[in-house]
């Protein structure tokens, strides 16, 4: 890699990964102690990203304007006025807000750990209840957009990378074009042409499986060609590798090469974008559910922020951030399956 | 070659796209019309097309009285020609002095968790709501409210601490949905929240948040409202309540068939669904419309010649009919909207499009034409701030309204600031005092011009008033309102407030803009929804399907 | 065959002398665009913002080019007029994104363990945060407003570019004219200085134009979403969402200004590559 090749998404890639392909030659105890001292510095790392992204929350919606008691009263009543000391002390009481911003911070953090997020002012249920109502549809949702960019990427990449100017040149212009589409566009387009219009797929996507393919290819379209830069860069550079000549002249076919060796060589910036991305499509995935009629984590967020909800905000951002941290801790695994280098080691 | 086909081809793809939209639109679903001898057939289930998800299924929320309004039976109902009708309540009576009303209640109704709907419970009702359990029906009953207890099974009776001659026509809207005690009083929160009991034509079966409620049939309904138009259980087996928020995703699922009836049509589709047969339906809510009222207190408006400067440089009409696509009514009168009773025509018409007479009354209020098309005196430009609860009170159309009135009134030299203020920091008062805003704009549903009682009473340290939007304390028209609320004569009450509403037009203290509509469209093999005539809810009790 | 393709591949792929069409045509819209946003009145055929009210939704024509919206404006005129906002925001949100993400990825590349440390998990945070709970809430915060889109998309996108400017430090840092320097006794501000800040800066301006294009795209995604800037402002985002009410029966105006923002984000993307492409070719 040369100094220069800046935003190969490479770049993105934690350096945890590069250490340890540098670990040969070492004793398998020593080995042993390493591996254990790294499996506990990921944890305390997760730990603090969870910690970090909560207490975020926690103050970003303790900063927000107005009385929160005030609001809760004039969101269950839709209107938007001054309450009376009576009634204020009521709510004030009733969710501990008369409390010093200390106390009801360490009482979060408290039932952060214990695994009670709280109740919900609007909806008078625990905040995880109302996750658990909504993460599965936007986990169906992010899953199946990623399944989809990646069956995208893979045609796409393979079809045309390396295959002369004209038509890489082609390749490259949609990839660019694709991850430049903004979600919301895309998802109105293909909702008027392919529900409105042709009548493929139900106008309000709900939760049946038919509903599902448009949501998801809104948001597996840029993330394909997003993933697409990275890719084909290193798949150009890949094929000129001393290795794939090698297998050309052991007689091996154009496409064996480009699926067996190439693809598996150069997906690797992807398979680290694919984990930025399962944060990623949570702000995707607002949109998408807005413009589809979807349940999901992300309408509730907006509603909750709206709200001023903060218990089901702050449940919301732990979940999310949580959602990162496995994902990031996933994407690990994937790359030392995968990186050749560093099985080999 | 290849450097023109990679700047072709995006070209290409957008006019393909380009196409395929335009093609999109040409074509408009054609609804299937059941054939001329079509007949009923039982059952079925109505797939129904919200807006809006509430929290809860019960609550102050105008959404949350539509939907509750199926589960739960109140004690009276409104009909048509706007006259108290019974409900859960057979007969009622009003003492002399106008300060004890008699209720009483229809026989064996039962609730649906199995209890008797009797007085004891009604009473109950009555004080959960005054204690928080529905903050809108408390602000109706606040401050006459003062005890209600059961004189036996059947009888109710209310207390009043001073007369409210048109209580019971408040009590027809969906706020005031009576539920079981024992379920209030045993069950959590939560479940009162999500499935309140009633006596309705419907339970609460599922609600799966973000998507929909589905509501099953009451199988031993006994009490539909005497305005209903059949007795007994619904036709139908179940409602599927679902929240499609997109207005142009709700009304493509009824061309499409994925709904059968869809709320808040947007006006834009009006024409063409009634073109292609379906049945459309239009409710101008009565109460407070649409509209704008100045800040009278300090600021350009506090004068009253500025104020009716502003309002003759608008050409309201012409700006709601175009963006309302003939669907949306003009409304001048800021009182209440035309579908009140005592609305007042003369209060509506007290202001036209008249761009001399808002140059002349600028003038004589000192504000002097300025470099910049705005005026000014003493080195101050005629700049105002109206802020507006984007997404919340106002929609899209009435944003596009209010952008459409900052443009008129900068032809007569007003600045006008647009300030979208979202829901959050709405609801936690931003904009609220006189320091804050010149214009606010806003609606409130109500059955009768008493709303002009909550939007216009004093606001004093003693008995605070927030709804008094332009801050504007005067005993004359208060006096006139109070009077008004106290006659028991519904026609010499009617005057009375009609002259409240001329008052607040001579003195420019609020301005009409539109009339706050409840619109309904419903498939043709769909027959019998109808809406009621307090809010203008959708009512599926009788709605049935042909075949 | 096979041989074909090993020749075809040894070769550059796009030569930067022959200045290909697709640049020319993104340098000409980026062109175009910010004659918009410097003098607008010079592109506009109509006030932007006066009313029409017999015009109302025309579909596009010789006087309206983009078509007329519900109240009779000019949409032409009015995406000429959004330019200023829409790429005010986009360029703001790059200076923050990328001024933020400078400061935290040398912090993180150049500081000592606890420092960087920390940082790191300050921009791990970052990432796990999600962009639109941060534009909601600095929304709820500060109104809506252009400077609120600057701030949320400009700190929202600050990790990855952090994470970038990071790496490329590191493999400075690391490389053997480095070593090099080190080894010869140049002291640590002039190696800095000399080797590894224009290393790591010289990308900048490639992903500078990269993620103008990104910015106006997240931007008007806050928009879409009813926390973008206040009406009658013609910021692209707005107009879309405006439009999207109208879109079975006027297609114009949800397409068109989607296209505008496609075809910005694509003309600013195309041209980052090429810079990036030269930078590239000037190192070998």
């Amino acid at each position: 890699m040369t100094p220069t090749s800046s935003s190969s998404p490479a770049a993105l890639i934690p350096e945890a990964q590069f250490a340890e392909a540098q670990l040969p030659g070492i004793s398998p105890t020593a080995r042993r102690s390493l591996v254990i001292r790294r499996i506990v510095g990921k944890l305390a790392g997760a730990a603090i990203v969870l910690w970090g992204a909560a207490t975020a929350a926690f103050l970003a919606q303790a900063a927000l304007p107005g009385d929160r008691a005030t609001v809760i009263l004039n969101i269950r009543a839709g209107q938007a006025i001054l309450r009376t000391p009576e009634e204020l002390a009521q709510i004030n009481e009733q969710y501990g807000l008369h409390q010093p911003l200390i106390a009801q911070y360490f009482e979060y953090i408290r039932g952060l750990l214990v695994g009670n997020l709280g109740l919900s002012y609007q909806q008078y249920k625990p905040v995880t209840a109302v996750i658990a109502d909504q993460i599965l549809p936007t986990i169906t949702l992010t899953l199946t957009a990623i399944a989809l960019a990646w069956l995208i990427l893979i045609l796409w990449v393979t079809l045309t990378a390396g295959r002369g100017p004209r038509v890489s040149a082609l390749g490259s212009i949609v990839d660019t074009t694709a991850a430049g589409l903004p979600h919301y566009w895309l998802g109105i387009i293909l909702l008027l042409v392919f529900s409105v219009n042709l009548g493929w797929f139900p106008v309000i996507s709900g939760s049946n499986p038919a509903g599902l393919f448009l949501p998801a290819l809104t948001l597996a379209i840029p993330l394909a060609g997003f993933m697409g830069q990275a890719t084909r860069t290193e798949f150009e550079r890949a094929l000129t590798q001393p290795f794939v000549i090698s297998a050309r002249m052991r007689g091996m076919g154009d496409w064996g090469i480009r699926v067996r060796h190439v693809l598996r060589h150069s997906s690797l910036p992807a398979v680290t974008l694919t984990g930025w991305a399962l944060g990623a499509t949570i702000s995707g995935a607002v949109v998408v559910e807005t413009v589809f009629s979807r349940a999901g984590i992300g309408k509730v967020l907006v509603g909750a922020v709206n709200a001023q909800d903060m218990p089901v905000v702050t449940g919301i951002v732990v979940l999310i951030a949580a959602l990162y941290v496995i994902a990031n801790l996933v994407v690990d695994l994937a790359y030392s399956l995968i990186d050749p280098r560093l099985t080999s080691s | 070659m290849s450097r023109k086909l990679s700047t072709v081809l995006p070209l290409l793809a957008a006019g393909l796209v380009t196409t395929f939209v335009m093609a999109g639109c040409a074509g408009g679903g054609a609804a299937v019309a059941p054939a001329a001898d079509a007949t009923r057939v039982e059952g079925g289930t109505i797939v129904y097309g919200h807006q809006q998800e509430p929290a809860c299924v019960f609550g102050g929320w105008i959404e949350q009285a539509y939907l509750s309004s199926q589960v739960l039976d109140g004690l009276v109902s409104l009909d048509e020609n706007h006259e108290v009708v019974p409900w859960l309540a057979d007969s009622w009576s009003v003492s002399p002095d106008q300060l004890t009303w008699t209720f009483t209640l229809k026989n064996g109704v039962s609730f649906t968790d199995g209890t008797p709907v009797n007085a004891e419970a009604i009473a109950y009702n009555f004080d959960y709501w005054l204690g928080g359990g529905n903050s809108t029906a408390k602000v109706w009953l606040e401050g006459y409210y003062s005890s209600a207890s059961a004189i036996d099974a059947q009888t109710v009776q209310i207390n009043l601490s001073q007369p409210y001659p048109r209580l019971v026509d408040n009590l027809t809207q969906g706020y005031f949905g009576i539920q079981s005690q024992q379920a209030l009083t045993s069950r959590t929160k939560e479940e009162n929240c999500e499935s309140p009991v009633g006596s309705g034509a419907f339970v609460v079966d599922t609600w799966n948040r973000g998507e929909d409620i589905l509501l099953k049939r009451n199988e031993a309904y006994t009490s539909p409202p005497a305005n209903a138009k059949h007795s007994g259980v619904a036709y139908v087996d179940a409602i599927d309540w679902k929240f499609v928020a997109d207005p142009t995703t709700r009304a493509a699922s009824l061309t499409s068939g994925e709904t059968d009836a869809i709320y808040d049509v947007p006006a834009i589709e009006w024409k063409n669904l009634e073109a292609a047969g379906y049945q459309l339906e239009k409710f101008i809510t009565p109460g407070r419309p649409q509209q704008l009222s100045f800040n009278t207190v300090s600021g350009p408006f506090a004068d009253e010649k500025v104020r009716q400067a502003f309002a003759y440089s608008l050409d309201r009409k012409a700006l709601v009919e175009t963006i309302g696509q003939g669907v949306i009514p003009y409304e001048g009168n800021g009182g209440v909207s035309q579908s009140t009773p005592g609305y007042s025509q003369a209060a509506a018409d007290a202001y036209s499009y008249d761009p001399k007479k808002a140059s002349a009354l600028l003038d004589a209020a000192g504000w002097k034409p300025g470099a910049d098309g705005y005026r000014q005196k003493d080195g101050t430009t005629l700049s105002v701030v109206l802020p507006y609860g984007a997404g919340s009170i106002i929609n899209a159309d009435g944003a596009s309204i209010l952008q459409g009135v900052q443009e008129q009134a900068k032809a007569a030299g007003f600045q006008v600031k647009l300030v979208p203020v979202p829901q959050s920091a709405f609801f936690a008062g931003e904009y609220s005092t006189p320091e804050e805003r010149d214009i606010a704009a806003g609606y409130w549903t109500a059955v009768t011009s008493g709303i002009l009682w909550i939007n216009w009473r004093a606001n004093t340290t003693e008995t605070p008033n927030y709804n008094n939007s332009a801050f504007y304390n005067d005993p004359e028209l208060e006096a006139l309102i109070t009077a008004a609320n106290n006659t028991v004569d519904v026609d010499a009450q009617n005057a009375l407030y009609g002259q409240a509403q001329e008052y607040i037009a001579d003195h420019a203290l609020s301005i009409g803009l539109y009339d706050r509509l409840s619109t309904l469209a419903v498939s043709p093999s769909l027959k019998d929804v109808w809406q009621e005539n307090a809010q203008g809810g959708p009512i599926f009790y009788d709605a049935y399907f042909v075949k | 065959m096979t041989t074909l393709e090993v020749t075809s591949l040894t070769s550059s792929p796009l030569p930067i002398k022959r200045l290909p069409l697709s640049l020319i045509l993104s340098v000409v819209a980026i062109v175009f665009f910010l004659v918009a946003l410097i003098w607008p009145a010079a592109l506009a055929t109509h006030d932007p913002s006066a009313l029409n009210l017999a015009d109302a939704l025309h579909a596009p024509s010789f006087g309206y080019w983009f078509g007329t919206d519900e109240a009779g404006r000019d949409l032409y005129s009015r995406v000429i007029f959004g330019a200023r906002e829409s790429l005010f925001i986009g360029l703001g949100a790059t200076v923050v994104s990328l001024s933020l993400a400078l400061i935290l990825g040398s912090l993180a590349a150049l500081s000592g363990r606890f420092v960087s440390g920390t940082v790191n998990r300050v921009v791990e945070v970052l990432f796990a945060f999600p962009t639109l709970l941060l534009a909601l809430l600095l929304v709820a915060l500060m109104g809506p407003s252009a400077l609120t889109l600057v701030l949320a998309v400009g700190v929202g996108t600050a990790p990855g570019y952090a994470r970038i400017i990071r790496g490329q430090i590191l493999t400075a840092k690391g490389s053997g004219y480095v070593e090099a320097a080190v080894a010869l006794g140049h002291s640590r501000s002039k190696i800095l200085r000399q080797h590894i800040f224009p290393n790591a800066v010289r990308p900048l301006v490639a992903i500078m134009t990269l993620s103008v294009g990104q910015s106006i795209v997240w931007a008007s995604s806050l928009s879409f979403l009813g926390l973008g800037v206040a009406p009658p402002s013609s910021e692209w985002g707005a107009l879309l969402d405006a439009g999207r009410l109208y879109l079975t029966q006027a297609w114009w105006l949800t397409v068109i200004p989607g296209l505008v923002i496609v075809i910005v984000a694509l003309a600013a993307t195309t041209v980052g590559k090429h810079i990036q492409a030269a930078l590239e070719k000037g190192e070998k």
